[in-house]
């Protein structure tokens, strides 16, 4: 069977290996095989980045271009970058977010959206407020925006059982962090209801 | 909550590749670890240092790789089990113990981690470090999976024991840097720390009358491997009997199988596994070759496999066809299309992969590339300001700076481009002492505080030593900070956070004959008079040091998350700001943007480390604290 393939694009620093730790300790407790393809060093410090995620049996760990089920994207112009590893199939979601780099000129973010929306099926999120609405911390916006996610892709429902995602939350969290966040996946996934 | 890395056999984790080598190395009761961190190699000394007091081993972060090499090296020497582990050029630095550690080999398991960089993610090349097996006849183990690095380390331990030499453990980034979950096959034994130094002088003493001796034994050792270790779980033949072949080593065999899987042509071709490709084992080579006409070898980076194996069907006189880096790049890192495509061609298909990626639709003006930046806060933004004002002020004309390996390498880029060079750790301050033998303009090494210590101690000396003209600068933020904030000789605590004595760069630099010049660069107008005082110096003729000490904003700001501190943010006065976007386009910090169609810039709060650098460049002072810090803030910074 093929796998399941979740690209996870941003920018360094913005929480994207502990997206994807979340995500792979899910797959440990629903019992299914992944592997997180992370990206460290300088590439951290605040480049392009990608995290690639693949659900099921299988050790290669990169998603081919054209491979990806799922595309979460933690800014705009990211998302927008590694487009070409959706197929016409893909969800896209996306936080509505733009971080211009220092001295670049961007697209507007309703071109990018707009640009996404004419390729690929695409849902945006305004995760950073939401997340600050109710945790009141930005840095839950990632989990916030994975709630989401999961809530409006079935194929994601049918691998990983909502439980088993808490549950990936609990091995990566503790103590307070882990109630925000656990907070913050939920307000996604209300809000993924309300939106679908 | 203990450490996963400590759970009980049968207990299932996500690992980091790193991580499931540490693992397999403390079930294998490795009594003694040392590395210099690099990417990608840091995470297996990070995670041997988490547990290494609750387990009963040793750990250290060495100075440089050699230092760490002869350090684990003299362990296994004495009978305890060892690992050293660094990045591929790492290798290099270290080479020289490690040619001659395959002479005298070792008393116990010993084993030398290489973590290259396929893809070049964070390094200035992309050696393929299985060379360094040739080199050295040293066996070269390579894993395919996190998984898999836990279970092989296990048997490089074992190999390097049974045959009482080192083996390289061959990583790659997509496997020391890949996620998997891996389930513990045994419990954690006690450590053997201690051991004994039998002093065999004729075996540790390499003169050339010893040493030829033990070539002699090398070589032994060396036929013997390559003719007896060619089974599972190093090499293993999948399929035999079939008329194609494809041999996979390392990572490859992960691609393999899936791209076989996609074309739904698994039972189709004979599959050797190499894990263990130098020396390649010749006996299942010429097991698959004696049945398959054509061969596949399918790897990452060099032709390593593939000339062994063609090596060994001429001498055996067979005839099968092989095929490999015609059809297999040799540059970046492998993935499952090229694979696939590989494979296409290897069938005598069109290379047209199954995936239908859509296009990356156009937009006014383009996506921008984004490169690596310093952080906001990063206090090599203030240094490299501060020196380039004072460098007009002094009027010391076009300097070169030469520049090094760490964060602020990125000072390549504009709005700074005060790093010319950079080649190797400690190359900043070699180079800049032969420019200054050959230019005119003045010459300003530029290097890190750990590098500093890693490789730029021998020639800053050589400066003074050879009347060189170069100034060195080092820029101290008191941690390894592109790796992760690894404590160096600088930062007065130990891998295993024991505290211990600092080893200021300032008071080595004076020792040495330098005028030195310490900054804080936070305070910007004070730091630009002493740099000017100390170009001064420099054009009087005299020697010149600058340490540039403030520390990493990521840092910083953990610090004052863990203390409860609250760091300032600043914003811009809309009222007062007039355009000149100076703070811009001089500092280029992230937290600071220009929104799209705008004419004035503004700062992201939650991005602003409050380093306060924008405010004090800002010739209309329109930038104001928006949020006020705690007290004592400052103190998150020291
Ligand atoms: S990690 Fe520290 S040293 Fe590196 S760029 Fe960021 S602030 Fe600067
Ligand atoms: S104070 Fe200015 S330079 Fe420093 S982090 Fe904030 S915006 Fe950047």
């Amino acid at each position: 069977m093929p796998r399941y393939n979740i690209l996870l694009a941003g920018v360094g620093g913005q929480g994207l290996l502990t997206l994807g730790s979340i995500i792979g300790n899910a797959a440990i407790e629903e019992g299914i095989d992944a592997t997180i393809a992370e990206t460290h060093g300088l590439s951290q410090r605040g480049g392009s980045l990608v995290v690639h995620v693949r659900l099921g049996d299988g050790s290669s760990p990169l998603i081919p271009h054209g491979g990806a089920n799922l595309i979460i994207g933690l800014e705009a112009l990211e998302t927008l970058r590694y487009l070409n590893y959706a197929n016409k199939d893909t969800k896209i979601v996306m936080n509505e977010f733009l971080w211009p780099p220092p001295l670049s000129k961007t697209p507007k973010l309703e071109d990018i959206i707009k640009a996404i929306s004419s390729s690929a099926r695409l849902y945006v999120v305004n995760a950073n407020e939401e997340a600050k609405k109710v945790t009141g911390l930005i840095v839950t916006a990632n989990t916030l925006i994975l709630g989401f996610a999961y809530m409006i892709d079935k194929d994601l429902q049918s691998l990983l059982s909502e439980k088993s995602l808490e549950k990936g939350l609990e091995r990566v969290f503790r103590g307070k962090a882990l109630e925000l966040n656990r907070k913050a996946l939920k307000a996604g996934m209300e809000l993924a209801k309300k939106t679908i | 909550m203990t450490n996963p890395l400590l759970y009980p056999k049968g207990s299932t984790v996500l690992l980091l590749g790193n991580e499931a080598i540490a693992r397999g190395a403390i079930e294998s009761a490795i009594g003694f670890a040392a590395a210099y961190p690099g990417t990608p190699s840091t995470e297996i000394i990070e995670a041997l240092a988490s547990v290494a007091k609750d387990v009963g081993f040793y750990v250290e972060w060495s100075t440089n790789e050699k230092v760490a090499f002869e350090a684990a090296y003299a362990a296994a020497l004495c009978g305890v089990k060892s690992l050293v582990a660094m990045k591929h050029v790492g290798v290099n630095v270290a080479a020289d113990i490690l040619m001659s550690s395959a002479y005298a080999g070792v008393n116990a398991g010993f084993v030398v981690v290489s973590a290259d960089d396929p893809g070049q993610h964070s390094s200035q090349n992309e050696q393929d470090n299985r060379w360094y097996g040739m080199l050295a006849h040293i066996p070269v183990i390579e894993p395919w999976s996190p998984r898999s690095a836990y279970k092989l380390i296990k048997e490089a331990f074992k190999l390097s024991e049974k045959y009482k030499h080192p083996v390289i453990f061959r990583s790659t980034t997509r496997i020391s840097h890949t996620r998997q979950p891996v389930t513990y096959e045994d419990d954690i034994p006690k450590p053997k720390t201690k051991g004994v130094f039998d002093r065999d002088i004729k075996r540790y003493v390499l003169i050339p009358i010893h040493g030829r001796k033990l070539k002699k034994i090398l070589m032994e050792k060396w036929h013997k491997i390559s003719s007896e270790e060619g089974k599972p779980p190093l090499v293993e033949v999948i399929n035999p009997g079939r008329p194609k072949a494809i041999i996979a080593s390392g990572i490859a065999y992960a691609h393999v199988t899936e791209a076989l899987d996609y074309l739904g042509a698994k039972d189709d071709y004979t599959i050797l596994r190499v894990s263990l490709p130098v020396p390649l084992p010749y006996k299942p080579v010429i097991d698959v070759a004696k049945d398959a006409k054509e061969i596949l070898v399918v790897e990452e980076l060099d032709p390593i496999v593939e000339y062994q194996v063609k090596k060994i069907i001429q001498e055996q006189g067979l005839e099968a066809k092989v095929y490999g880096k015609e059809y297999v790049p040799t540059d970046l890192d492998l993935d499952l299309e090229k694979v696939y495509k590989a494979i296409k061609m290897f069938r005598g298909e069109t290379p047209e992969t199954p995936w239908k990626p859509v296009e990356v639709p156009k937009v006014e003006p383009g996506i921008p590339p984004r490169p690596p930046v310093l952080c906001p806060g990063c206090p090599h933004r203030n240094t490299f300001y501060i020196i380039k004002t004072a460098a007009n002020k002094a009027g010391l004309k076009d300097p070169i700076y030469t520049g090094d390996i760490g964060c602020y390498t990125l000072g390549y880029n504009e709005p700074f481009k005060t790093q010319m060079t950079s080649f190797e750790m400690g190359g900043s301050i070699g180079v800049a002492h032969g420019l200054s033998k050959v230019v005119d303009e003045p010459v300003i090494a530029v290097i890190g505080d750990s590098t500093f210590y890693h490789a730029g101690i021998p020639p800053a000396i050589n400066i003074v030593y050879n009347k060189g003209r170069a100034i060195v600068l080092v820029l101290d933020n008191y941690y390894t900070a592109m790796t992760g904030h690894q404590p160096h000789p600088g930062t007065g605590y130990t891998a295993m956070g024991e505290e211990t004595y600092r080893v200021p760069a300032e008071k080595l630099l004076e020792s040495m004959g330098f005028k030195t010049f310490v900054i804080n660069p936070m305070n910007v107008k004070e730091s630009i008079e002493k740099v000017v005082e100390a170009y001064k110096a420099y054009k009087e003729g005299e020697y010149v040091a600058i340490v540039s000490r403030m520390k990493c904003a990521l840092q910083a700001q953990r610090e004052a998350r863990k203390k409860g501190i609250k760091l300032p943010a600043y914003g811009i006065n809309e009222d007062k700001c007039r355009g000149c976007m100076v703070c811009v386009n001089l500092l280029a910090c992230p937290a600071i943007i220009v929104p799209e169609g705008k004419k004035k810039p503004v700062i992201l709060t939650d991005l602003c480390a409050g380093c306060g650098l924008c405010a004090q460049v800002c010739p209309f002072n329109a930038i104001e604290v928006v949020r006020e810090g705690s007290p004592d803030w400052i103190k998150a910074w020291m």
